[in-house]
């Protein structure tokens, strides 16, 4: 079975005012199995983030069905939805979200403190990971006294520390400079290797290119997908590089 | 124009801001509005004539000071808390190009508009408030209240002067906080959380040393008249003590609370206790706001509502039977003819005397000096004055219910006392030494003390029983060598000659009757041949107690309400801008797999932990406060500790679930923001 299974997927907004209705997801289905890493790739309003919010379960789709290791989201109740998040979910926004008042290790700790955890089994925790991080050093410092890339190191610390069954990233990288996103990077690409499921919402190619697998959505779509198999990092990005290129000049298969 | 571009761009600015801006807008309207109303009252020609009107007055201009005190810290702290929210926004102006100096003048354009809007809104809605609460507590009280209503322009003119140098402070402070810091500084201490004080030890030790002189004053003054001039003194330190030991004190205690590691980390503790140590000053400073105001509503109501209630109490003290005759220069066939033509009169009539008071007395104000007594010389002795009255014991014997000795030596007094008793077996007069054949409190000997002229006003009262008039006239002697016969105590008396001053009193038991048998005993007395002497019947004055009581009553709740205004305007203001600021926090929060009970769990906490502590300071407070409080109004005769108490004891309850209300409610607001 997969871990997660997402089927026939539609989400409709209608707009506060005049009530136009805008079709953000057509229908989107896909799988992924424990242990892949896989990117989704997409432009401006190719319907991503209305994906990506779907599956954290911040938000419902309008039809569609959404298994995590067979337990549907799309049914969960308002009061289950929160600890089915901190237990199961990992996140990764592009703008950190690091809480200003929280020191990093405070941060770090925040899912765990939410879900009841002792202060034993914290410390227990962050020591492995802060180390594994590079961010032993800062743990006593606040979100605003760090560099970009120490905050999103802190963030993926916060992410983690609940071993959630799927981390899901959000344009890790939209907020760092080249050095940090490649650190970022190949730091995801580590904890993949040793058994993370990541999928990851990107629109930046070198991002993609360290996955296992980039879906391409567009128009409320998955429109293609690539598998790394055995290629290398250059070889993976000249190909999602051609898709994409295919994708905006407008050769695809599919018209909106 | 140039001009013109500034104030447009403030105007703008204040647009932009104004989630912040508008509670802080509505926050200077109601600072000016409580001040304007407060002088306003505090200016009222009637208060001069209520009852006490120079303590009224007095209390009234210690209130102005307080108010401003608090205008000041209140107005300060929220501005600087607005300035760092909007760090962000200046460093952009900055790196845009504009100069400090520009910006500085936007702040000035924009502290302009916050004040002459501030001021003029404050000032129409306090003109407006209080008629329509003068109104309102006229109606409710159902009594002529003396202080009308007015427009006051010298309250105004205050207002400005006050509020104009406070604006001009406040507009100092934000040119100082950009001044010193580069653009990128500025982008980043929005973020930044307080800095703790670095004086902090300073500030708990001075806290706690104001706050123990004020409570030390309050319980060891004993005179009312020495109360009342300290009393102001006592206020300002406690009030002082107040704000030095929040600050000090809820910092070092949520920094305990941050490092019990178990308490911590639990979900609602671990949000609400971060998120006060983010703002801390801010938060002592709102916390010790809402103290000082709950302390100030619980003082106002207790007392007045006290001093209402107490009106029969006074009435009995000033009047202490039905009808009073009050003469000077008695002799003791004068006292005995009278009393026998008035029993006479009162049977023909078919009516009786009850609990007939009757002595003759010398007395006067001493001063006592360990076992000494010595007469006052100066103003300076007024304030430390006992009550002593010399009664020769047989006319004493009918007052008391204790024992006293068959006879005394002419060497001998027999003492009652009440307040401190004199020490050692010897009493000294001017100069003269008395054995003290026996001694008894007030309370031992059942005398009431309404019964004796005066004596609520001093903290100690003795009446010295001696042998003869020989002893009183030996006495008076002996006083008038040592301050000089024309500066005479004891005018009213002449022992050598038995003539005394003369005490009678007594229940008719029949309202209806007193005011004839008044005219009858007044005709007795000339036909007696006591000249100097006059009737009070107590009814003729009791309306009147209940008016100026009323005044004081209409002044306590009229302030208490206003207070309580104060009070519950800082409370919102501090859940609506902690609303807004914790929007983020909360929203992250709830992306990470915080649930919204959990939302409510931690707001819980916040109000465990800390928001309950300046109800619980301002208890405190009024504990401390009860012994001068009592000494105060034994001013107006009253001395009804047990009323007091029960006022005071009534006034905390209702107040504390009004307390409870409120909170309730603002919690409520703070949810719906952070929730949206």
């Amino acid at each position: 079975m997969a871990l997660l299974e997402v089927s026939h997927l539609k989400k409709i907004y209608t707009t506060r005012l005049g009530g136009a209705k805008i079709q953000a997801l057509k229908d989107v289905s896909f799988s992924v199995e424990a242990g892949e890493y896989v990117a989704i790739m997409g432009e401006s309003g190719s319907g991503k983030t209305t994906l990506l919010n779907i599956l954290a379960a911040l938000d419902k789709p309008t039809v569609g069905e959404v298994l995590l290791e067979g337990r549907s989201i799309v049914a969960l109740k308002e009061r289950e939805i929160s600890s089915f998040r901190r237990d199961n979910l990992g996140f990764v926004f592009q703008d950190f979200n690091l809480l200003d008042n929280f020191s990093v290790q405070d941060n770090i700790f925040l899912p765990l403190v939410l879900a009841g955890k002792s202060y034993e089994e914290m410390v227990k925790r962050i020591t492995p990971l802060a180390h594994r991080l590079g961010i032993a050093d800062i743990l006593n410092k606040y979100p605003y006294e760090i560099s970009g890339g120490q905050k999103q190191r802190t963030a993926a610390a916060r992410a983690l520390i609940t071993a959630p069954r799927l981390l899901l990233a959000d344009e890790p990288t939209g907020a760092l400079d080249s050095r940090a996103s490649e650190e970022l990077l190949s730091l995801f690409a580590d904890i993949n290797r040793e058994g993370q499921t990541i999928l990851m919402v990107t629109h930046s190619i070198a991002a993609a290119s360290h996955a296992g697998r980039v879906l391409f959505i567009k128009d409320g779509q998955v429109f293609h997908q690539l598998y790394r198999a055995s290629l290398g990092r250059e070889e993976m990005y000249q190909r999602i590089s051609d898709t994409l290129t295919t994708i905006a000049t407008g050769s695809g298969r599919r018209q909106a | 124009m140039r001009r013109f571009f500034y104030f447009r761009l403030a105007l703008q600015n204040i647009r932009n801001n104004k989630k912040t801006y508008i509670p802080y807008i509505l926050t200077v309207i109601g600072t000016v509005l409580m001040y304007y109303s407060f002088q306003c009252m505090a200016d009222n020609p009637g208060i001069q004539d209520l009852r006490g009107g120079t303590v009224v007055a007095m209390i009234m201009g210690l209130g102005t000071f307080v108010i401003a005190l608090f205008a000041v810290i209140f107005l300060f702290y929220t501005n600087s808390f607005l300035i760092k929210q909007r760090k962000k926004e200046f460093a952009l102006f900055n790196i845009l190009g504009m100069e400090k100096r520009h910006l500085g003048r936007i702040l000035l354009w924009e502290t302009l508009i916050v004040a002459a809007v501030g001021i003029a809104v404050g000032f129409g809605g306090g003109v407006l408030l209080t008629k329509l609460m003068y109104l309102f507590l006229l109606r409710l009280m159902d009594f002529p209240v003396q202080l009308g209503f007015y427009i006051s322009f010298s309250a105004l003119k205050s207002a400005v002067i006050l509020f104009g140098l406070i604006f001009l402070f406040t507009w100092l402070n934000a040119l100082r906080q950009i001044h010193l810091a580069s653009p990128v500084q500025l982008l980043q201490q929005q973020k930044a959380g307080e800095q703790e004080p670095k004086t902090k030890l300073l500030m708990a030790i001075l806290g706690v040393l104001c706050l123990g002189t004020g409570y030390y004053i309050s319980i060891t003054t004993e005179s009312p008249i020495t109360a009342l001039t300290l009393f102001f003194a006592a206020v300002i330190l406690v009030i002082i003590g107040t704000y030095l030991l929040f600050t000090a004190g809820s910092i070092a205690w949520l920094k305990f609370l941050r490092g019990r590691k178990r308490y911590y980390y639990k979900t609602r503790h671990f949000i609400s206790v971060s998120g006060m140590l983010y703002r801390m000053k801010q938060n002592a400073v709102g916390l010790a706001n809402i103290c000082i105001l709950s302390t100030m509503v619980l003082v106002m109501l207790s007392t007045t509502v006290a001093l209402y209630a107490g009106s029969e109490n006074m009435i009995h003290s000033r009047y202490p039977r039905e009808l009073m005759v009050y003469a000077n220069m008695v002799t003791e066939s004068q006292a005995d003819t009278y009393e026998e033509a008035v029993n006479q009169y009162l049977a023909e009539n078919g009516l009786s005397a009850q609990n007939v008071i009757s002595y003759r007395e010398m007395y006067g104000a001493m001063v006592r000096e360990g076992s000494n007594l010595r007469g006052p010389v100066g103003a300076q002795d007024m304030m430390v004055s006992a009550e002593a009255h010399f009664i020769r014991i047989d006319d004493f014997r009918q007052m008391t219910a204790g024992t006293l000795p068959e006879a005394l030596k002419a060497d001998q007094v027999f003492l009652l006392y009440r307040g401190n008793d004199i020490p050692g077996d010897t009493l000294g007069v001017s100069g003269l030494t008395f054995q003290i054949a026996g001694r008894m409190t007030f309370d031992e000997a059942g005398i009431d003390p309404a019964a004796l002229t005066d004596s609520y006003n001093v903290a100690d009262v003795y009446v010295i029983l001696a042998a003869d008039t020989g002893v009183l006239s030996q006495i008076e002697t002996a006083v008038d060598q040592e301050i000089g016969v024309e500066d005479s105590i004891f005018y009213n008396c002449d022992p050598a000659l038995d003539q005394l001053r003369y005490v009678y009193g007594f229940d008719l038991g029949d309202e209806a009757q007193v005011k004839a048998v008044q005219e009858q005993m007044s005709l007795l007395l000339t036909e007696t041949g006591i000249p100097q002497g006059g009737i009070e019947n107590r009814y003729d004055n009791t309306a009147s107690y209940y008016e100026m009581n009323g005044g004081l009553l209409f002044l306590g709740v009229f302030l208490a309400l206003l207070f309580v205004m104060a009070a519950v305007l800082i409370m919102y203001y501090k859940q609506i801008s902690e609303g807004y600021d914790d929007r983020e926090r909360y929203q992250i929060m709830q992306k990470v797999g915080l649930s919204r009970q959990e939302v409510r769990a931690s707001i819980r906490s916040q109000v465990l932990s800390v928001f309950y502590l300046p109800l619980i300071t301002a208890v405190i407070h009024v504990a401390f406060a009860f012994p001068i409080i009592v000494r105060l109004i034994a001013l107006f005769n009253l001395n009804d500790v047990g009323l007091f108490l029960m006022t005071t004891v009534i006034t905390v309850l209702v107040f504390a679930v009004l307390y409870a209300m409120v909170y309730a409610m603002t919690a409520k607001v703070y949810y719906r923001i952070v929730s949206e």
